[in-house]
């Protein structure tokens, strides 16, 4: 029994340290060697957690899914004014990725939050900025590889579904390859925003809940009267990415290249404030 | 070394650490003792960093603790051994602190064997028991090899061999010349571990001395006798120049006299003895009275004779001061 083992230690030989000379003497690391620490430490946390493969097959598999069945909800259904946007449904379905999305990035701090694990970090790591730099940098390129693979997979199974209703474009259509790649951006997007409000929030349930609320609470201006709805609501997260996503962008928003903008400056905000807020608190 | 200069902390109304000054020293295992609430581990999150302080300057090794860099190398430490995340193992655990400060694969090899957790290592930490991440966590704070250790309440938890081992292990840590701060609400536990003795009550520094100046300082021994016919042994005994105090049940308690001699006047006499017990202040009654006053949550009389650590100890137990000293301080 393993139990057993645990119990019964060597006796202590813990004789390395002795007559050491201080470690002032030793060169310290350069800052390319010191992030590259960092980033492994951290690609370990992340890849060694069951939930990172639930959230990301949930994040990938649904929205595949998920877009070929809009394209085909929208092809089929009766036809009244234009044909819808053909990339729409890549994006739809994108939006609703997001959600699974959400909770991954917020665990990455709440979870070392919540179990105290958070010191063990600060300590090892006492520059508390390179810690919230690292973890984005893991979450935001799995969830831009991910989003990426579901946003080509997505097209390419949306555009099946609406050749056969002759209402599909190509990838080699003008326009098309960019909004597709930028359609891989949201989900990346809303990790980065995850992250900075897991280290803001420093509460999963709190933290999970306000990237929802901030993801898809601002998407309710729909509903005040015109022209409001489309002056504020262009600021919002998920109106910027139709915007940036749509081949043939609406006229009453912000240009595509302006909506990129907006999109990219919500996680660069709430990084900024987690940046600042980090090294104020005590953990 | 750890220098502590005039380091004060307020959460609001409440200040948890009061212009505390005070050097651990190398080559010690130096006891951090204090009740609960005093202010250890917040001491121990400014020293690392964790916490700001308020006002005054935490240095390790002369610099503070946010300058370091690979700090893991220069102090090791555990603060609360159930910070885990319970879906990793504790080989990934180490491993994720290890790379952080460019501490190579093989060192995680050695100080899971250095606490005995190999066998384990590749289980997830849910599984563990509160011993186990014990020792997790002090294979956490040995990856760097740090010339400084500082250890959190580290023996809860452990079972009576585990602790045995901690002891050994703490006193050759510093033999081997490192600075070994072990915090612990049990005076008990710290006299068999430590060689020097800081005491907080309060946030304030109490004492700052070595375990030996703390049992010289309360160094009051006598000699505890029972016996059926315990009036005309006091006498006797009173008629060689010792001091004799009848206890509330009937026993004495003679100082001045040696146990032996005790003994020996009563055989001289014929009278019977039924205990002849000698006792020494404990240590534990020596910290009790220093922490007496600073001591924030406190139980009714009842609960200082309840104590475990006092009852296992017959001079404590049988000491009516502790008692009479549990008046609330508030």
């Amino acid at each position: 029994m393993s139990h057993a083992a645990a119990s019964t230690p060597p006796a202590p030989a813990p004789a390395t340290a002795a007559g050491r000379p201080p470690s002032a003497a030793e060169r310290p690391p350069s800052v390319a060697v010191r992030a590259r620490d960092v980033l492994a430490c951290e690609w370990t946390k992340f890849r060694a957690v069951r939930s990172t493969y639930w959230t990301l097959l949930v994040a990938v598999a649904t929205p595949i899914g998920f877009s070929a069945f809009i394209a085909f909800a929208l092809s089929s259904g009766p036809a009244k004014g234009p044909a819808p946007d053909p990339l729409l449904p890549g994006l739809l379905s994108l939006e609703y990725a997001v959600l699974a999305v959400s909770v991954l990035p917020v665990l990455t701090f709440s979870s070392e939050f919540s179990t105290g694990l958070i010191r063990t970090t600060f300590a090892a790591i006492p520059r508390r900025r390179v810690v919230l730099a690292a973890k984005a940098a893991v979450t935001g390129a799995v969830t831009l590889a991910a989003g990426e693979v579901v946003a080509f997979v997505s097209f390419f199974a949306t555009q099946a579904v609406l050749h056969s209703h002759h209402q599909g474009v190509s990838l080699s259509h003008p326009g098309v390859p960019g909004a597709v790649l930028a359609d891989g951006i949201l989900l990346c997007v809303c990790a980065l925003l995850g992250v900075a409000l897991g280290a803001i929030i420093r509460h999963t349930a709190g933290g999970i809940a306000a990237a929802i609320a901030v993801i898809v609470l601002p998407s309710l201006t729909v509903v005040l009267p015109v022209p409001w709805n489309d002056r504020i609501g262009r600021f919002t997260l998920l109106e910027a990415a139709r915007q940036v996503t749509a081949l043939h962008p609406g006229t009453t928003s912000f240009a595509p290249a302006i909506s990129l903008l907006v999109l990219l400056a919500w996680p660069a905000a709430a990084l900024l404030a987690a940046a600042l807020l980090i090294t104020r608190r005590d953990t | 070394m750890i220098e502590l200069d005039r380091v004060s902390k307020r959460f609001g109304p409440v200040t948890a650490v009061d212009d505390l000054s005070l050097v651990v020293r190398p080559g010690h295992v130096t006891g951090f003792l204090g009740p609960n609430g005093a202010g250890k581990t917040t001491t121990m999150k400014i020293i690392l960093g964790l916490d700001a302080p308020t006002s005054g300057t935490a240095l390790v090794g002369g610099r503070p603790y946010g300058t370091l860099v690979r700090p893991l190398r220069q102090v090791g430490a555990l603060l609360d051994a159930t910070a885990l995340h319970g879906g990793r193992t504790a080989w990934v655990h180490l491993l994720s602190i290890a790379q952080s400060n460019g501490i190579g694969r093989r060192r995680v090899t050695e100080v899971l064997r250095l606490t005995g957790m190999e066998a384990v290592a590749h289980r997830r930490v849910s599984g563990y028991s509160l011993g186990m991440k014990q020792r997790l966590g002090i294979a956490a704070a040995m990856l760097g090899d740090p010339p400084v250790l500082m250890f959190d309440e580290p023996v809860n938890g452990l079972d009576t061999e585990g602790i045995g081992w901690i002891r050994v292990f703490f006193k050759e840590l510093a033999a081997e010349g490192r600075t070994v701060l072990v915090s612990s609400h049990l005076m008990s536990e710290m006299a068999q571990t430590a060689d020097h003795l800081v005491v907080i009550g309060r946030g304030q520094l109490l004492a700052d001395l070595s375990t030996a100046e703390l049992i010289a300082r309360s160094a009051h021994h006598d000699v505890l006798v029972r016996s059926p016919r315990a009036a005309e042994l006091a006498a006797l005994i009173a008629a060689r120049g010792a001091t004799v105090t009848p206890q509330p049940d009937g026993a004495l308690a003679v100082t001045g006299l040696a146990a032996a001699d005790v003994g020996d006047e009563a055989a001289a006499h014929g009278i019977a003895v039924h205990a002849l017990i000698p006792r020494q202040a404990s240590l534990e009654q020596a910290y009790l009275d220093l922490t007496g006053e600073s001591t924030d949550y406190r139980g009714a009389d009842l609960a200082s004779a309840a104590d475990p650590a006092s009852a296992a100890d017959p001079a404590s137990a049988a000491d009516p001061a502790s008692a009479a000293e549990g008046t609330p301080t508030r």
